[in-house]
Formats: C-alpha cells, structure tokens, sequence
C-alpha cells in the first residue's frame, strides 16, 4: 500500500468517524433526560463504532468504586455473559485499566491483547470470560467533565477480521467519551432535579391533615401579626368598634398618643367615658350613620378634647360587614389637621393682609397719578403763562429760570409716570396672547418719527416676530428699549437700529440693537436698578426707572434680558421670554 | 340761535384757570359754565337747585369732566346723564389725571365720547384743548334736536 492511499484511507475513516459522532450526538442529547437510556445508548454507539463489547464504568458518589453502568455487545448472549461476570465494582485501589487511565485521563490502547499478561490484575470471573471469547485488542478511555472524572468507556475486541487498534481509534473513541461524558454529567443533574422534586411532592403528600391545619393557623396568625405590625405604625389614629355596642375593641398607637390614654384604659369602653356628652353624642351619631348607610362616611373636620387639648380630627368611618353583609365592626381612621388648619388660617391671613396691602398701593398709586401730577400742571401751566402774559418784563435770566422750572415739573412727570408703570407691572394680572412684536415695534417707531421729524433714523424690523405674552406688557418692554436706542442715538448724523431675533446659549432671543452712545460693560450690572442711569442727565434725559420696569416684565413672563455694549459703540439689550404659558 | 355752552367739570381752581386759558388760546371762544362738583354739575344739566331758572333747551354743546371730584364722582355724573333722556346723547369728553386702566374703561363703559389725559406739559394740553373743540365744536354733526 502506498503513503497516499494509506492517508486516503486515514482521511475517510476519520471523517466517517466524524459523522458517526454528530450521529452519536444527536442521541445523546435525546437521550439526556433518561439517564438509563442515556448510558446504554453511549455504550452501544461506541461498540458500533469501535467494536465489539463496550462496557460503562462509572466513579461512585463517595469516589471509592468504579461501577458497571452497562454493556454492549451486537450479541446479546456475550453482553449478558459480560453482565454476569462483572457484577461486583472495580475497587479504586486496585489496578485495572480503567483505573489507570481514569487516574491518568489518558486513554490506554493495547492492540494486541493477551489476557494471560493480566491474569493478576483481574477476577478470576473476567479473566475466564475473556479467555473464553479470545479477546485480542483493548482500549480504555476515560470519561471527564471539566478535568473532573467521571468514569471510563472500556471496549474488547474478539471479533476475527479486524485491523488492530490504531491512533484514529483511539481519537474517534476520545471525541465519543468527551461528549458522552457532557452527556451523562447533564443527565445526572436532571436526574438530581427531578429526583429532589419527587421528593418533596412526596413529601408534601405525606403531610398529615393535622400538620396542614397547624401549618394553616400558622399562616393565618402570620399574616395577622403583619396586618397588626402595618395597622400598629400606620401615623393616623385607627380604632376598631363593635357594631352593636360601639365599644372600642382595637386601637393603634397614633390613637393612643393622639387621645393621651393607653389602650387598656381604652378597651371595651364607649366615647361617653371620654368625651364631653355633645362630642360623644356627634361620634356616635355618625358610628350609627356610617353603619346603617353601610358605606364610608368622611368627616372633613371634628373637634375632640383629648389630654393635650382641643385637636382637629378628619375622620373616615368603615362599616366592616360578615359575609351576609351585617355590620359587625366599625373602622375609623382620623388625621390630626389641627396644625394643618392653624397653618390654612395662618395663610388665609396672610392672602387678605397681602390683597388689603395691595389694595392700599393701587389706591395710592392712584392718588400719585392724580394728586401729583395736577400741581405739575399748575407749575407748568402758570410759568407758561409767565412767559407768555410777562415775558417782556423778564430779562434772558428770568425767562431760562421759567423754562428750568418748566422742565423741571416735566421731568417729575415722567418720573411719577415711570414709577406708575413700574408698580402696575407688579399689580396687573397677565393676559397672555400671541403678540405681533414686529407690528409693535414699527408703531413705537413710527411715533419716535412724528416727535423728532428732523432725526435721520435707518430702523430695521425682523418680520414676523411673535411672542406669547400680555400685549400691554410686551408694548413697555419695547417702548422702553426703542425709546433708549432712539434717545441714544440722538448725537448721530444717522442713527441705526435694529429689532430682530437671534440664537444666543443655544435658543432664540430678541433683540434690539443701536449704533449710539453705547455703555462701558464694567457697569452693565447697573443697568437694570431702579433710578440707576449711566449717564448724565445733561447729556441724555431719562428717568433712569425704563429699564428695571423692562427687566420686571420679562421676569414676570419667565424670560431673562441682559446688554452688550461699548461706548460709543452702540448696545445692544437681548431678551427671552418663556413661550409657553406656565400656570400656577 | 343761543350761545353754544361749555360746561366745565373742575374743582381744581388751578385746573379751571389753566382750562379756560387752553381755551382761550385755541380760540374756542363759547361761553363756559364751571361746576365744582359732581352736584353742581347735575344740578346745572337738570335745572335743579340753584340751576332751576335755566332753560333746559340751553342745553351745552360739550361737557369737559374731570373723574376726581367732590360730593359726586366724575363717573357717577356720567351714570346719570347717560340714563337720562335730556342728557344722553350729550358729547362727553372725559379730562383727567388718571390713565388707570379701569377708569379708562368705565368711563367708555359709562359712554364717554372721549378721554384725554391732561398733560403736564402746558403747550401740549393746548394741543389737545385746540383739537378736542375743533373736533367736538366744529366738525362733529350733532345728533338732531328731540321735539
């Protein structure tokens, strides 16, 4: 036989014992659920595939003995023979095969087998057997499961006609005990399993009825003491009464605290031994009510004197019924609101202190709107008249004096105008709509133009520009922010400005934007005070109260505003509002 | 055809002067009968009290009515005139300090024809003085005389 035939023939016995093995495979796993069916099955295979008689040894649980699984042979006749002569277990101590390669974990193959050379290392009983069948090769192969032994698969050869054992034996043997030791191991933790339920079924079923009542109280009184555990701790008084006599036959200790009295003093006596008569009679009445309704009844507030005083109870009364529905219990459940009704008045107080103050500051800002003004009219109106009825007998100085007492009473005018805004944005209730900003803001401009027709003023306004506001509001804040672009550009030839919308900290803000005087940016935190102005009256006029107004507008409509700015350079206000409408 | 008559609402004697002088200057030339109270100005459109001699068809042409007044309020006298047949469909222009939202509002509720806030500014109240009487004097097509 040539090199390259011999390894054709080495090539197609190990792929044969390659589907051999997925064959094999498949029954193993079949077979894992029945361990018996799963060892015969192994054995079977194996003699199939090896030949002849295959034998199972298994470790026992204590590791000691090596134990006959099972046999295999095509002949039934030499598997029972087998059978027969190898029914005690192989003592670990001794040296047999198995032994060895079970303790080495490495397959042992003897091709060709004379049993005279073990006569020592076996029975008397095997030693006869295989003589008598004339066994002529053997291999032994270990079984593992994760380097953990498990037992080995043994098989002699009798049969005239075979080639002797060789290294592909020994392989396809090793990859069949691999698996059907995998097998075996899974079978046996089934086998565990289900052997650990039957036992407990078992058991369960062996249980007397006795034992199941007591294991029922048990149970029962279980299940008690944690209802009593949760009805104990629960932080609002629960008290129990007997349907007929209305007795108290339960009580936690919320109620206990609550009442000042122990449950001992408690038990078996009725609210006529603690209460004033009028306040037990009220109980009473509504125990009897709640149990003839047979449905809750709340009492949103009861008084009842108890140690610590007079507290405030809001009950709920429980008409607790048997199985035909008769009232045998009444529940009750009360929440101490006496510091809840202290803290309801205190704050009910508070409400009408503060609407009474408002109420004053809208009388007030309505006298100072009234009241001041008219003898501004007057200052005004009669140093008019001055000049008009005697201009000629006042020199240069007498009549500029007259004009400063002029502009002096406009300017008070505009600060108690300013100062009312101010205060009415506090006072007045929103109404939130969709406010047309750009159509708002060309208004402002276009009455910035009929005051000062002489003012070159380049004005560019965004189109389209909504925000969801109170359209009063929204005109101050835009009032107040062109009215500065406009007033602060005044010193230029041309001014510049714009109203528009853009993306600052990653969401869209208004702004408005100028080419005038600017601002030095180290103040711009005193921007938004009350009467803080950055610059001098003589330079630009202004009350200095337009841009705190602006900034309490925004607030109020969720929004936040701030300025950039240079001098000289222009400014420019940015400012946000919330867009939906948040209610309280 | 008799004089068409003002009739001035004030109790501000300083706000009186600085009227009729607004007047004067805007060449509304009518006669102005000045009433300083609520009252007074009821009594005077009724030809009531002191007023009982006054020939109700000398009605005024224009009431000029201040909200603040003494005895009865501005709105209170409006109330009255508007309910009452004589006085209904006479212009009414409201003359104020307040531009509080509510008293603008009730005061247009009540059927005023107009509301000016008197400003501060002397030039500019002449402004508004000198338009309201073109306005109200002039231009304005009467409603027709009841028989």
């Amino acid at each position: 036989m040539t090199e390259s035939a011999a390894s054709t023939i080495e090539a197609s016995r190990r792929q044969e014992g390659m589907r051999l093995l997925s064959e094999a495979l498949h029954e193993f796993a079949e077979a894992t659920a029945d361990y018996p069916r799963l060892l015969k099955v192994v054995a079977q295979r194996v003699s199939e595939t090896i030949g002849d008689v295959c034998s199972v040894l298994l470790l026992s649980d204590d590791k000691a003995w090596l134990e006959r699984a099972t046999f295999y042979d095509r002949d039934p006749e030499v598997a029972r023979q087998y059978a027969a002569a190898m029914q005690e277990p192989l003592s670990m101590s001794e040296t047999s095969l198995a032994r060895e390669a079970m303790r080495s974990g490495k397959p042992i193959c003897i091709p060709h087998f004379d049993i005279e050379q073990f006569r020592s290392r076996t029975t008397p009983e095997s030693y006869e057997l295989h003589r008598r069948i004339g066994a002529n090769g053997v291999l032994v192969v270990p079984l593992r499961v994760r380097n953990e032994p498990l037992g080995t698969i043994s098989l002699v050869r009798y049969r005239p006609g075979h080639a002797p054992l060789d290294e592909i034996d020994v392989e396809i043997a090793g990859n069949l005990a691999n698996h059907a030791a995998l097998a075996i191991a899974n079978s046996r933790l089934l086998r565990r399993a289900q052997m650990e339920i039957d036992k407990r079924v078992k058991a369960e079923a062996a249980l007397s009825e006795s034992e199941r009542l007591r294991r029922a109280e048990q149970d029962v009184a279980r299940a008690n003491r944690f209802l009593d555990a949760i009805i104990e701790n629960i932080p609002d008084m629960v008290f129990v009464k007997d349907a007929t006599t209305l007795v108290f036959t339960r009580f936690n200790r919320a109620g206990e605290e609550l009442l000042g009295l122990g449950r001992n003093e408690l038990m078996g006596k009725s609210d006529y031994d603690f209460f004033p008569r009028a306040e037990a009679e009220f109980f009473i009445q509504k125990d009897r009510e709640t149990l003839a309704s047979k449905t809750m009844v709340d009492i949103p507030e009861e008084p009842i004197q108890t140690a610590r005083g007079t507290r405030w109870l809001h009950t709920k009364k429980v008409p607790i019924l048997d199985a035909e529905g008769t009232p045998v219990y009444l529940l009750g459940i009360s929440q101490d609101i006496t510091e809840r009704r202290v803290a309801e008045a205190q704050l009910l107080n508070a409400i009408q202190a503060a609407e009474a103050a408002n109420r004053e500051l809208e009388a007030f800002s309505y006298s100072v709107a009234h009241d001041l003004r008219s003898p501004l009219r007057a200052i005004d109106g009669f140093s008019q008249a001055l000049l008009e009825d005697y201009g000629d007998k006042l020199d240069a100085e007498g009549q500029k004096n007259l004009e400063r007492v002029r502009a002096s009473a406009q300017h008070m005018a505009d600060l108690i105008d300013d100062l009312l805004t101010l205060s009415r944005v506090s006072r007045t209730e929103m109404r939130r709509q969709r406010v047309d900003m750009s159509e708002v803001a060309r208004a402002i401009i276009a009455r910035l133009r009929t005051v000062a027709r002489e003012r070159r003023v380049e004005a560019v306004i965004a189109d389209g520009l909504t925000a969801f506001g109170d359209d009063g509001l929204l005109g101050v804040i835009l009032d107040n922010l062109l009215g500065n672009a406009w007033k602060f550009t005044s010193k230029r030839k041309e001014g510049h400005i714009e109203f528009g919308v853009t993306e600052r900290n990653g969401a869209p803000a208004f702004f408005v934007k100028d080419d005038g005087a600017g601002f030095d940016m180290t103040y711009a935190g005193r921007l938004f005070g009350v009467f803080q102005r950055l610059h001098h009256a003589t330079e630009f006029e202004g009350t200095g109260i337009g841009l705190a107004t602006v900034q309490r507008i925004i607030h109020k409509h969720g929004g936040h505003i701030w300025a950039e700015g240079e001098i000289d350079r222009g400014a420019t206000f940015y400012f946000t509002l919330a867009d939906e409408v948040t209610t309280p | 055809m008799s004089e068409r008559i003002i009739l001035l609402v004030e109790d501000n004697p300083n706000d009186e002067a600085l009227t009729l002088r607004a007047l004067k200057k805007s060449n509304i030339l009518n006669p102005v009968v000045v009433a300083r109270d609520g009252a007074e100005a009821l009594d005077y459109l009724f030809c009531r009290g002191a007023y009982q001699a006054r020939r109700p068809a000398e009605n005024p042409e224009l009431v000029l009515l201040d909200l603040k007044l003494p005895k009865i309020d501005g709105l209170e006298v409006l109330r009255q005139m508007r309910e009452d047949e004589r006085t209904k469909l006479l212009p009414v222009v409201v003359l104020t300090s307040s531009v509080e939202e509510q008293d603008v509002l009730r005061g247009y509720a009540l059927g005023a024809n107009s509301y000016v806030r008197k400003p501060v500014d002397f030039d500019q109240f002449v402004d508004a003085v000198k338009q309201l009487g073109l306005y109200w004097l002039v231009l304005n097509q009467r409603p027709p005389a009841s028989k």
